[in-house]
């Protein structure tokens, strides 16, 4: 054998093994494709096409032929401007959707994150709490929230008083009336804002309650995943549970809370129950309604596209990740 | 030391050679229940188990009670119900209700139609949505975070979006006219007469849109149109979205098995390979048996947001001959009566109907609600 094969095998064989490396991760990768296929498939085939009809219905006027078959008719920005300037409530909808937003997040992080915290601590019962914390999301949903909606015999039967005369307040609402939650607060000088805000929070505990099962599931796995070895060496050092919240549990927490929120707001932005959701359902149903409302429903999406985006980026700012890499 | 110190402290007295005797002398009961009881810790302690407790259960007052009012109106007599002094607890205890709605609206024709649809569609979406998510977790690929950002695009966009061209789309169901020009443009088989053992079966499972004659006879609206396949009033859409990752709420499913994935540690996977199995065996044999608990947290989210879903139903189920879960809150014929407690008695009907709806669901959840918070506390779910 001579040297100058002695060299080429030497190179070819590490050529060959260059490639196997290079061919294992893209191997990989292509397994990785291969995984995300469905969604793939499903995206181009069957969403991209409804994304894009939609995007050009909201552009015409649709015209559905008695044979089957619809014919459209190029409009330009008309459906956008009637939503805009000819139509009275979509505006109004916008702004009050926008307020029940800026009330819901907060109310429905702190609470979630609340529960969260005291389902984590070992008692009694703890299971069984568990459980009926989590029966909303799992039964509160889809048709059971329209039943809910025109149910008028629940607060009939949690009336109690006037029994005599006939008619009767709730139950509920006594008790934060009982309690006053406004005169207390007035009385500490915190602002009537701040008044305001936590009267409707109690008002609206069982909407709160009903909404943030998610969020508390992902909260308790976060919490969950946190090291007990840190409490202890914190216990060790003699900090308080108050401080153990803050400087432990909340920073090591705070990737849910990100998620939570982003959750919050699509959730809250999506379910029929929003009154923007609820308005364009309502101009769907009218003659011609159609293209408005996947106008109107367009614009809206923008709009939580945006407000996700800036939530996520102000939450991200705070957020503390224990691992970096990755 | 001190005085007490030295009354406290043990008498050491030795009996025998190998035994010996510690006398402690211990303080009074009423000193050590003072000094276990009457002090800041404990006295903090108790006033938050309280607190606690009070507040646990107020709230499960408040998640329960619409529950009980169902419950209890469900049983009452239309006189309960212009009965001032009847609230809570029916006087006139009756199952008049609960007949009407099994023998009169078909219950058990929208459980087993309703059954096959959540089923199918929950069982296909909690093994793509593993599938999407574990690719998410385990494979570095170009354009793994756009594709993961479009996951999260399906999610924002709300369904009420789409929901015109969603409609228009499986009502002339077509992929890039691409059917159409398999399918000979412009044929249209219309109103085919189909017997048969196969069509029965298929028509069974309502997998076509079909309508039965005054005859008896199977007829196919018109499957093939030239506008595209109609898919309304079958199952199909909802399959099709599903086996794709594009169901209700599937990108949080993605998202929660992708972080679930992740906490898988890689080392698993890297010693089967070297046993030389492939990733899609690994995957099936190694990954999914894990995640068991968590599989079944997805299935439970996936069944039951399902089987009370209104909106995608109402979307594609157009014609009233597939009866479904939530084709059933009505009032049934036998129950209909005019009188002054009428809106009272036709929603607690309604809310009946609400109940039978759930109590599937109930006695499911019963049974797997212990893995819905161990799947989840399990998965080790961190956000980065």
């Amino acid at each position: 054998m001579t040297s100058e094969q002695n060299i080429s095998t030497a190179a070819s064989a590490k050529t060959s093994k260059r490639r196997k490396i290079v061919s294992l991760d893209r191997k990989k990768a292509r397994a990785g494709w291969l995984f995300v296929l469905p969604f793939i498939i499903g995206f181009v085939l069957i969403y991209l096409p409804m994304i894009f009809d939609s995007i050009k219905l909201s552009f015409n006027k649709i015209h559905i032929l008695a044979g089957g078959g619809y014919t459209l008719e190029w409009v330009g920005f008309e459906n956008y401007s009637e939503a805009l300037f000819t139509d009275t409530g979509f505006i109004p909808s916008l702004i009050s959707g926008l307020k029940n937003l800026a009330f819901d997040i907060p109310a429905i992080l702190l609470f979630s994150l609340f529960m969260a915290v005291l389902l984590n601590q070992k008692m009694v019962g703890r299971a069984a709490f568990r459980a009926i914390f989590f029966i909303p999301v799992i039964l509160s949903t889809g048709i059971m929230e329209s039943i809910e909606a025109s149910n008028i015999l629940s607060t009939y039967m949690e009336s109690s008083s006037g029994i005599d005369t006939g008619e009767g307040t709730s139950a509920a609402a006594e008790i934060v009336s009982a309690v006053d939650v406004q005169y207390l607060f007035s009385s500490m000088k915190v602002g009537a804002e701040l008044a305001t805000y936590v009267s409707t929070m109690v008002n609206n505990i069982f909407d709160i309650v009903n909404r943030s099962g998610v969020q508390m599931l992902i909260f308790l796995s976060g919490l969950q995943s946190i090291s007990p070895a840190i409490y202890e060496s914190c216990k060790m050092d003699g900090a308080t549970a108050w401080e153990t919240f803050w400087k432990i549990t909340f920073p090591m927490i705070s990737p849910m809370i990100l998620v939570n929120a982003v959750y919050t707001v699509i959730d809250s932005f999506t379910t029929s129950k929003n009154v923007v959701m609820a308005y364009i359902d309502t101009v769907y149903e009218k003659t011609d309604g159609q293209v408005i409302s996947s106008a109107m429903s367009w614009m809206y999406f923008l709009l939580i596209f945006l407000i996700v985006g800036v939530i996520a980026g102000i939450v991200s700012a705070f957020v503390f990740y224990q691992r970096k890499n990755d | 030391m001190n005085a007490s110190d030295n009354m406290n402290a043990p008498r050491v007295k030795r009996e025998s050679k190998n035994r010996i005797r510690v006398d402690f002398e211990r303080a009074p009961l009423k000193e050590r229940l003072k000094a276990r009881f009457l002090n800041g810790y404990f006295l903090g302690k108790i006033i938050w188990y309280i607190f606690r407790l009070i507040l646990l259960i107020g709230i499960s007052y408040v998640v329960l009670y619409p529950f009980i009012s169902k419950i209890a109106g469900s049983f009452m007599s239309p006189e309960d119900f212009v009965d001032v002094t009847v609230r809570l607890i029916p006087k006139h205890f009756t199952l008049d209700i609960y007949k009407a709605i099994f023998t009169e609206l078909g219950y058990w024709q929208a459980f087993t139609n309703t059954l096959f649809l959540s089923g199918a569609s929950a069982v296909l979406q909690v093994f793509v949505c593993c599938m999407i998510g574990y690719g998410f977790a385990k494979f570095k690929f170009k354009g793994r975070g756009i594709i993961f950002l479009l996951v999260m695009v399906t999610m924002v966009v709300p369904h009420q979006t789409i929901q015109l061209s969603m409609f228009m789309h499986f009502r002339y169901f077509d992929l890039y006219g691409l059917l159409s020009l398999l399918g000979g443009n412009g044929i249209t088989v219309g109103t085919d007469e189909v017997t048969g053992e196969a069509v029965k079966i298929l028509t069974g499972l309502n997998i076509a849109p079909h309508h039965v004659t005054e005859a008896g006879k199977m007829v196919y609206d018109g499957i093939w149109t030239n506008t595209g396949l109609n898919l309304c009033n079958t199952y199909w859409p909802l399959i099709l979205m599903s086996a794709t990752g594009l169901g209700f709420k599937n990108g949080l499913y993605i998202f929660l098995l992708r972080q679930f994935f992740r906490s898988i540690p890689d080392e698993l996977e890297e010693s089967a390979y070297l046993d030389g199995s492939n990733t899609f065996h690994t995957f099936l044999t190694i990954i999914l048996p894990l995640s068991v608990p968590m599989m079944i947290t997805v299935f439970l989210f996936a069944f039951s947001w399902q089987w009370t879903d209104d909106f995608y139903t109402g979307l594609f189920f157009t014609s009233s001959k597939t009866s479904l879960m939530t084709t059933l809150v009505g009032i049934p014929d036998s129950l209909k009566l005019e009188y002054a407690g009428q809106d009272l008695y036709y929603a607690a009907i309604r809310n009946t109907c609400g109940i039978t709806i759930i109590m599937p669901l109930v006695i499911l959840y019963v049974f797997l609600q212990n893995f819905l918070v161990e799947g989840i506390e399990r998965s080790g779910l961190t956000a980065d």
